[in-house]
């Protein structure tokens, strides 16, 4: 026990269903320190920050708050308890004015109840002024702002509310280096006030920076705590990774047997990147090409500008040699591509239709003549291709959303064998799926690549694109940071890449 | 099944369980019109064959109009013009039929083509506008719901045209057997909406849309094409409705057709379509058609008042879909 601390959190579990999203946390926060927490996507850090802030409730564990029991069931809870957050979404209300989100929690009344605009505008102008940002107007509608200034906005809000403790989950995300130099100074100033600042980032260059402590999370599970000045970037890189697995997987595939090019990017950017070089590459028949990176390193929109869901604004494709330039998905599902998106329920599946009704949803002509559907076809194609991805189900005719997550997953990945395609895009394939359907979906994606397939997958879990594929390209800031070959995997050498950005040119 | 692996079911087991649960749907809606019937059946006029052909004859043109809104509701959408659209179309088709030098036969011939044509026309205006601009069908069939009135009004001066070919007027007021023959035209106009959307690939993905947009999107689809479709085939429907109010009353009016867009959602809802979309059927429509037609009849045959008339029409459309919740919730269980 840290006699000092705060806020101490011990044992702090919490499951998902099947999925274990904490598996014992422990950290203590002292008044006036700048903690870090770090961790890998999916380690359990915004699962941990949303039971802190009372948004869900943790299963076991404990947490004291100032040495008394903490427990909040609503975020209401939290606020009182002086612990304010800015979450990594943004939670303003557009069309009302800067003022009004700043104060909304809390809106100064003149009787019947009746807004106090002076008041309002008034405390809106300090509290902006409090965090250096004099140039905005705080009657401005929230809509009209930039990104980097909403944040500012949502920071003034939180700051509003007495506060112990502030959790920033990743704030500098959408900052430019200058606004996050003015974030540090709001830090230092909230520190030199006795504030608790817990400090969610990717960044390790601003965690060096910044923080005087720093905790790792890594599957649910806090693995390390520091002082930042007894530590370095690599050890805290190790620690996130954890141990080595690469050795064991390597043997299972056999990587010089790469055909001919499938698909060839040359400086393809899609109009979310900042970079006009854009995204190259070669994807080839038979080949497993992995893309690994931090969430919002632009994996999935290079996934999406491939396919046509975003068009791509600039730069060029080739399918087998020949330039395309694809208006819609349809033109490229017609030109032999698959994608399997990241959500399943909001873009892969309809989920109150029948399963056969899926698995054709991509391939319907191949199901009619002259516009009039063949059920009797439909049902069998999807018998076939269930009993090849070894799904498991009840009758064709159920609805999908009666299949378990992993059944879900096969579905859409039936949806897209259905049209014998060449090239799959996959973005997270195995999210949300229990590890047996996993393995299946291993096997499943080896022996198409086996058929001369090519596949290129997106994945936040390195031990998937190191078990899966023959080489991994990591992607940064909607750039291809780094290239890695088979016999080369290791976790460590990826993460390197993802951060490399962080360590060499990032700011301060 | 309760095996809980089934990869090679036998063959020839067809069933589709969604299927099943439109018919389970659609029957619960029957059971209530049934009962309808059977309550009112008591008052002893009301199962006399010429008050049947009477319910018949009045649900006609409703049926045709929520036909045409089932599609437009299905993808998730709404068309407020049907209405003022109907009145567009029947004083082109009256004006049409009343042009000098045609045998009655050309007259009926062109003015039901020209029906059709203008029907079709605010169809794809609202489709267009609506999709090309992502602005919510709501907003534009509200907007074509006023041009059309207008045009309808500027076309005649305002005037009512009566004079139609006698052969015309005899037709609509035809009945084999008891049935109507407008009646029958219109159940004619079920069975192919019901066939468009449960036998061929344009049904199909019309209910993928509107369950969800970017799944359809995203599996090939042109969703752009689907929903003018869909708001084209609610414009010919309205020009066969206008055709078919033209010969039931023999009149085109500019101020027809007020409201009838509102007694055609409640035939849609009411028969069990989703106004999220993607969930929903003609036979349903059918169904909700008939419940309203005969709950109008047979509360004037209680002696009810107009305005009690449309109160309870009002519960019952609440009711109805407060019952969906319920079914919805029993059928997801």
């Amino acid at each position: 026990m840290d006699s000092t601390a705060v806020l101490e959190l011990s044992g702090v579990k919490k499951r998902f269903g099947g999925v274990v999203a904490l598996n014992g946390v422990s950290f203590s926060l002292r008044p006036g320190e700048v903690h870090a927490l770090v961790g890998e996507n999916g380690a359990g850090k915004s699962t941990l920050i949303k039971i802190l802030c009372g948004i869900i409730q943790r299963d076991a564990g404990s947490i004291s708050l100032g040495g008394s029991p903490y427990d909040p069931h609503v975020p209401g809870d939290a606020k009182k308890a002086g612990i304010q957050v800015v979450h990594q979404e943004f939670n303003l209300l557009p069309y009302l004015s800067v003022a009004e989100n700043i104060c909304f929690e809390d809106m100064p009344r003149k009787g019947f109840g009746l807004v106090d605009y002076s008041t309002l505008y008034d405390k809106a102008r300090k509290a902006l002024d409090a965090i250096g940002l004099r140039d905005v107007d705080v009657r401005r509608p929230v809509e009209s702002l930039g990104v980097a200034h909403r944040q500012l906005v949502e920071i003034a809000r939180a700051l509003m509310g007495e506060s112990r403790i502030l959790i920033l989950d990743e704030p500098t995300a959408t900052l430019t280096a200058r606004e996050t130099e003015r974030l540090f100074e709001i830090i230092a100033g909230l520190k030199a006030k006795g504030v608790a600042v817990v400090f969610v980032s990717h960044h390790l260059n601003e965690v060096f920076a910044i923080c005087d402590r720093v905790t790792v999370l890594r599957n649910g599970e806090s693995v390390m705590s520091a002082d930042i000045a007894a530590t370095t970037p690599d050890q805290l890189v190790t620690n996130m990774v954890g141990r080595q697995l690469a050795a064991a997987m390597a043997a299972s595939r056999d990587v010089d047997k790469a055909g001919r090019t499938a698909l060839s990017l040359r400086n393809l950017r899609h109009p979310a990147s900042p970079h006009a070089e854009g995204v190259s590459f070669d994807l080839h028949y038979g080949e497993i090409l992995g893309i690994a990176g931090l969430v919002g390193s632009g994996r999935t929109e290079l996934l999406r500008s491939i396919f046509a869901a975003d068009l791509p604004v600039s730069g060029t494709l080739e399918r087998d040699g020949q330039p395309r330039r694809y208006q819609t998905p349809k033109q490229a599902i017609r030109d032999g591509i698959g994608f399997v998106t990241e959500d399943r329920k909001e873009e892969g599946l309809i989920l109150d239709m029948p399963i056969a009704a899926n698995v054709t949803l991509a391939s319907l002509r191949k199901v009619s003549r002259f516009g009039l559907l063949n059920k009797r076809e439909e049902i069998r194609l999807a018998r076939a291709l269930g009993g090849e991805i070894r799904l498991k189900y009840g009758n064709t005719g159920d609805a999908v959303s009666t299949l378990s997550g992993g059944n879900q997953q096969k579905v859409v990945l039936a949806k897209w064998l259905a049209n014998n395609p060449k090239i799959l895009l996959l973005d997270e394939p195995t999210r949300g799926v229990d590890v047996g359907a996993k393995a299946e979906i291993y096997a499943l994606l080896r022996g198409l690549s086996e058929k001369g397939l090519a596949l290129l997958i997106v994945s936040s879990e390195l031990p998937e694109l190191i078990t899966l594929c023959d080489r991994i390209l990591v992607m940064s800031k909607h750039r291809i940071a780094g290239e890695v070959a088979r016999e080369d995997f290791s976790e460590e050498r990826i993460l390197n890449f993802a951060y490399k950005d962080e360590r060499n040119h990032g700011h301060p | 099944m309760d095996t809980p692996e089934l990869t090679a079911a036998p063959a020839g087991s067809t069933a589709f369980a969604t299927t099943t649960k439109t018919v389970l749907r659609e029957a619960g809606i029957g059971i209530a019109l049934i009962v309808l019937i059977a309550a009112f059946s008591f008052t002893p006029y009301f199962l006399t064959a010429s008050n049947i052909t009477n319910i018949l004859t009045q649900v006609t043109i409703n049926l045709v109009l929520s036909i045409g809104m089932t599609f437009v509701i299905l993808i998730g959408g709404i068309d407020l013009s049907v209405g003022s659209v109907l009145a567009f179309c029947a004083v082109v088709a009256g004006t049409v039929m009343n042009l000098p030098g045609l045998d009655p036969a050309a007259a009926v011939a062109l003015a039901t083509i020209s029906a059709i044509l203008a029907g079709m026309l605010f169809g794809v205006l609202n489709g267009l506008i609506s999709a090309w601009w992502a602005i919510p069908s709501f907003i534009v069939t509200l907007g074509t719901l006023n041009i059309a009135r207008g045009a309808a009004l500027q076309v005649t001066n305002a005037s009512t045209i009566y004079s139609f070919p006698p052969a015309f007027n005899a037709f609509g007021s035809q009945t084999i057997y008891g049935v109507p023959v407008l009646f029958l035209i219109a159940l004619v106009l079920v069975a192919i909406g019901w066939f468009v959307l449960t036998k061929t690939v344009f049904g199909r993905v019309l209910y993928g849309i509107g369950n969800n947009e970017e799944a359809a999107r995203l599996a090939g689809h042109n969703v752009f094409f689907y929903k003018v479709a869909a708001f084209t085939i609610c414009g010919v429907l309205v020009g066969i409705g206008a055709i078919i109010y033209m010969a039931r009353l023999n009149i085109a009016s500019p101020i027809i057709g007020i409201g009838f867009e509102l007694n055609a959602i409640a035939a849609v809802i009411i028969g069990g379509t989703s106004l999220s979309g993607g969930r929903g059927s003609v036979v349903g429509t059918l169904l909700g058609a008939c419940i309203i037609g005969v709950l109008a009849n047979g509360l004037i045959l209680l002696g009810l008042s107009d305005f009690m008339r449309q109160m309870i029409t009002g519960f019952v459309i609440i009711l109805a879909v407060i019952l969906d919740k319920y079914r919805e919730r029993l059928t997801k269980a």
